[in-house]
């Protein structure tokens, strides 16, 4: 959402709408986890009094979506996509594989036997 | 040989004061395993590339030397050739009256 959005682009990869909003998203949740583990103590903890950890829940329900863990998801860097994305190099396959064979990724080569 | 319970318990006192743990002999649930996760918010935050600064930062840093922008010539470049073309973007109108004085022209 805008009001979470940099005033500024901070990103140096590839950039479209999904890239920021996704990159948003991780800021607006890195800001807001302790606040939500803490609530998530409080809601697991059996010896508080119920009155306390039904508050509790609710207040973590009633927070943004954006600060959930749940909602980045990992996009390519050099083409913004958002499937088939290999975790470990933060690229699409295809991005991978053009990378990988020009030599631009360390320690990856193409299979011979 | 049976231990009392008794026995058994200050066992476990004993062993959670040394190891830092909570002595929690009723296996009440107390949330604390949520308290052991790590924070993951900085990994999940540092997936983009931040960018580290600009041409125009760099220029404030060292006011006196001279530096080439090749973007910014490009576009400068491109933006001479569509105007002397007549293809450039139309003058800004100062003034009110100015403005909707075209917008009836067109009409």
């Amino acid at each position: 959402m805008s009001q979470f959005r940099a005033k500024k682009l901070d990103l140096s990869c590839f950039i479209n709408s999904k890239i920021i909003r996704d990159h948003t998203k991780r800021k607006v949740f890195e800001q807001h986890e302790p606040e939500r583990q803490a609530l998530r103590y409080i809601i697991r903890n059996t010896s508080l009094p119920q009155r306390t950890r039904a508050q509790a829940q609710l207040q973590l329900a009633q927070m943004h979506c954006y600060t959930r863990s749940t909602q980045p998801k990992n996009r390519c860097i050099m083409g913004g996509k958002g499937r088939g994305v290999f975790a470990d190099f933060r690229m699409a396959r295809f991005q991978f594989r053009m990378n990988a064979l020009a030599g631009r990724i360390p320690g990856v080569k193409k299979a011979s036997w | 040989m049976a231990v009392p319970r008794s026995r058994i318990l200050d066992l476990m006192r004993v062993q959670c004061r040394i190891f830092n743990t909570t002595f929690n002999p009723t296996n009440a649930r107390l949330g604390n395993k949520v308290l052991r996760q790590r924070l993951r918010g900085p990994s999940i935050a540092a997936y983009y590339p931040r960018r580290v600064s600009t041409f125009k930062q760099l220029r404030q840093l060292y006011p006196g030397v001279e530096m080439y922008d090749n973007f910014e010539e490009d576009r400068l470049e491109h933006i001479q050739i569509a105007k002397s073309r007549g293809k450039g973007a139309p003058k800004k109108k100062k003034t009110a009256a100015e403005s909707r004085k075209n917008q009836k022209k067109k009409r």
